[in-house]
């Protein structure tokens, strides 16, 4: 069972496209998984036959565990059968013979006074494997686990490692379903492997996977990691214990879409793509974020990490629930562009089949409950994101204009609620006035 | 020191305190006349008297009701239990009454009996008479509940019970009257209550167990020591309550890994207490989970090979051992 994304822990096979002695091809579908997010398609590893199927349709397998085995030519399908209980796999051994006195019964006084511990050396006759009733069936507790899934570990092999300095990742777990224990690390101290390495500040891994070729022509910002200072962690720690783990702040704005429509409107007459608000603003959020690095940040124990790329997670609501997919270097791409995207990634997710890359790995989210008339919102910031724009419905409005008569304009309220962590409320503020800019003056968003 | 069966050490304790204490007796059935169905009253009735060695009609709530009606007037009954599955018939007395009339009572009135008898399998007396009762009263505040392994802690042990001002739950193993072993002459030896004690040292691996598993767990150690050379720690509990869980602390500690032994049932019984308490609390010193070893969820059956095949025996101590050492061999 692969994982797919962070928080799989099991998936269910809903269907097996192949049948055992069905020759695959690698690349080829062979299942469909469920996870709680998406339905992806299990493809082949490699060239071959398919083994048994070690999980029926609608079974629910933890991440890890086996599916099937991918058979070269003539090699035999070694069943992927769970393990043997080690008690059904104790020696069996007969005990020495009986004492005939000692086999009396107790219930006769006279014999009763002579019994003794004697039934030990009776034997013990064992017509098959004895088998713990009480127990879980082994399948439920069996399976490897050695893909890069959570490694399971002892607590003494964990609290050992962290004393020694060694690296989880880097041992190769004994126990069952690849436990490491202690003398996994003991072993892993010992041998000349090098030096346990020394784990990567938070944020780099990732935002390294999600770099992708910038288009050509735009400058690239920069990746950065910001150690914290003693101020920032004093912030940090103080407004935490405040309001729980993401100490959030909101910031309302209210922006005039009247020249965003009306562009919106020559678009759509001159494209045969049809360009919604909700595409401008996320081209627009993209190219504030760029003025404002960070914002485009997330918190991490020991740094905060400004991202080199834009990626801008749009939550979408499913029949299932709500799941965000991402479009890639926003401040790349046109609007058209991202219109299209949007529309794709939104016909995948309501039908499951968006792959983990599609959505995760966002810099920033937008949720937009306009379509529902939602005049105005706040969202939950979408972790590790220090942001997320909740965006209300625009409509006509009264306002007061620069020479203080009423006038009916569109406009549309936005909420950003901010990590307070990496971002302060004048930063946020800030954005905001640029955001207004790219909103209020949308030639900006072509030029 | 002389060398005296579990059985004799413990019709010696009742002897010496009867010979002490004017105020202790034993009820019970058959104990006087027909000497005791296990024989451990053997020679009483004639000693003390049918006032202080009592043949009881065969109705545990009454003999247990009245004991504690002696207690609570100042009297030390010992009530013998032919077996103690028997004693369910009195459970409403023992929980209800001998353990909570000195907290009904404000302090006031002591409860000072003592309820003894055998318990357990393998005297094939099948599924009513082998059950065993340590978790069931272990439950309850108000009372002690031992379950000694040698002949030496049952005399010890059932001495602290006679002259302690608690009710006891006295559990013998019937399946260890036979057994011999050194048990000291000093008539004032006492063993008291709550005091685990390491039965075999060792460093690879913990073994708790208390009652007849004790001795079976000491000969499983005693054989991987000579075939294999691994060295089990076993723990002997001696009393489930007070339990005394220090001692099986510091040796898991020490080997940072356990395996249980009871021959009760898994469900509910000792071994999930004892299991539940080290991981609470030297959850980062396991490399492995606990195991426990444990008899067949069935009622006893009367069958010899039956009876053999639903108890722990080596093979299943062995297994456990070698679950938590992983090694499957």
């Amino acid at each position: 069972m692969p994982k797919a994304g962070d928080a799989m822990t099991e998936g269910k096979v809903v269907r097996w496209y192949k049948q055992p002695g069905d020759a695959v091809k690698k690349g080829e579908a062979i299942a469909e998984i469920e996870t709680d997010k998406v339905n992806l398609d299990l493809e082949a590893e490699a060239d071959g036959t398919l083994g048994a199927h070690a999980a029926k349709e609608g079974d629910m397998v933890p991440v890890g565990n086996v599916l099937a085995r991918i058979l070269a030519e003539g090699e035999k399908d070694e069943a992927p059968a769970p393990k043997e209980d080690a008690q059904q796999a104790a020696p069996e051994k007969e005990e020495a013979k009986a004492d005939e006195t000692q086999q009396r019964r107790a219930t006769d006084k006279k014999d009763s006074i002579r019994h003794s511990t004697g039934e030990y050396g009776e034997t013990v006759e064992h017509k098959g494997p004895r088998r713990d009733r009480t127990a879980p069936e082994p399948a439920a507790q069996s399976g490897s686990s050695e893909s890069g899934d959570r490694r399971r570990s002892s607590p003494l092999a964990r609290r050992m490692a962290k004393e020694l300095g060694v690296n989880l990742e880097d041992v190769q777990g004994s126990g069952p379903g690849g436990r490491i224990v202690a003398a996994d690390i003991k072993g892993a101290q010992g041998s000349e492997r090098p030096a346990a390495k020394k784990p990567a500040p938070e944020g780099t891994a990732a935002s390294q996977e999600m770099r992708a070729p910038a288009a050509a022509g735009v400058p690239t910002l920069e990746t950065k990691i910001i150690p914290l200072t003693a101020m920032r962690r004093t912030i940090a720690k103080r407004l935490a214990e405040s309001i729980g783990p993401i100490p959030t702040f909101y910031l309302t704005a209210d922006y005039d879409v009247t020249n965003l429509m009306s562009l919106r409107q020559q678009l759509i007459e001159i494209s045969s793509v049809k360009v919604s608000l909700n595409d401008f603003i996320i081209r627009a959020i993209a190219l504030a974020l760029r003025h404002h690095p960070s914002v485009n940040a997330s918190w991490g124990d020991e740094a905060i990490t400004q991202h080199g790329e834009v990626h801008i997670g749009v939550a979408v609501a499913t029949p299932d629930g709500l799941i965000t997919p991402v479009i890639r270097n926003a401040d790349h791409k046109a609007v058209t562009d991202i219109a299209t995207e949007v529309r794709a990634l939104a016909e995948k997710a309501k039908n499951r089949r968006l792959k983990p890359d599609e959505y995760q790995n966002s810099t920033f989210t937008i949720s937009n409950l306009g379509a529902w008339g939602i005049e105005e919102f706040t969202a939950i910031i979408n972790p590790p994101n220090a942001a997320i724009l909740a965006i209300g419905a625009a409509e006509a409005r009264p306002v007061a204009d620069a020479n203080r008569q009423v006038v009916i304009r569109d406009r549309m309220k936005v909420t950003m609620s901010c990590d307070h962590r990496v971002v302060d409320g004048a930063l946020g503020a800030d954005f905001l006035k640029t955001l207004r800019q790219y909103i209020e003056q949308p030639l900006r968003l072509v030029v | 020191m002389a060398e005296k069966s579990y059985r004799d050490a413990i019709r010696d304790a009742m002897i010496e305190e009867m010979d002490r204490d004017p105020n202790v007796l034993i009820m019970g059935e058959d104990i006087g006349v027909y000497e005791g169905t296990f024989r451990i009253t053997a020679g009483m009735l004639k000693k003390y008297g049918p006032k202080r060695v009592v043949d009881t009609p065969i109705a545990e709530a009454g003999m247990i009701g009245t004991a504690v009606g002696m207690a609570m007037l100042g009297l030390r009954p010992i009530v013998e239990m032919m077996t103690m599955n028997f004693s369910i018939v009195a459970a409403d007395q023992i929980i209800n009454h001998a353990a909570k009339v000195r907290y009904f009572s404000g302090g006031q009135v002591d409860v000072p009996i003592v309820v003894r008898g055998p318990q357990g399998a393998g005297v094939q007396l099948s599924a009513q008479h082998s059950q065993t009762f340590e978790s069931f009263y272990g439950h309850f505040p108000g009372m002690h509940v031992v379950a000694p392994a040698t002949p030496a802690d049952a005399k010890g042990m059932l001495k602290t019970a006679i002259r302690g001002k608690d009710p006891v739950l006295f559990l013998e193993s019937a399946a260890l009257y036979g057994m011999k072993g050194e048990v000291p002459d000093d008539p004032d030896f006492t063993v008291p209550f709550g005091k685990s004690r390491v039965a075999r040292e060792g460093k690879d691996v913990t073994i708790v167990s208390y009652s007849r598993m004790l001795q079976l767990s000491l000969q499983v150690a005693d054989k991987l020591w000579k075939d294999e050379g691994i060295e089990c720690e076993v723990i002997d509990l001696r009393s489930i309550r007070p339990l005394d869980m220090d001692p099986v602390y510091a040796s898991v500690a020490k080997t940072h890994r356990a395996v249980v032994v009871q021959e009760q049932w898994k469900l509910y019984g000792a071994g999930a207490e004892i299991a539940a308490s080290i991981t609470e609390n030297m959850f980062d010193e396991l490399d492995a989970p606990v195991a426990r070893v444990t008899g067949e969820d069935v009622p006893m059956p009367y069958a010899r090979n039956l009876e053999l095949l639903a108890t722990p025996h080596e093979p299943e101590i062995l297994a456990g051992i070698r679950r938590v050492m992983y090694a499957n061999g």
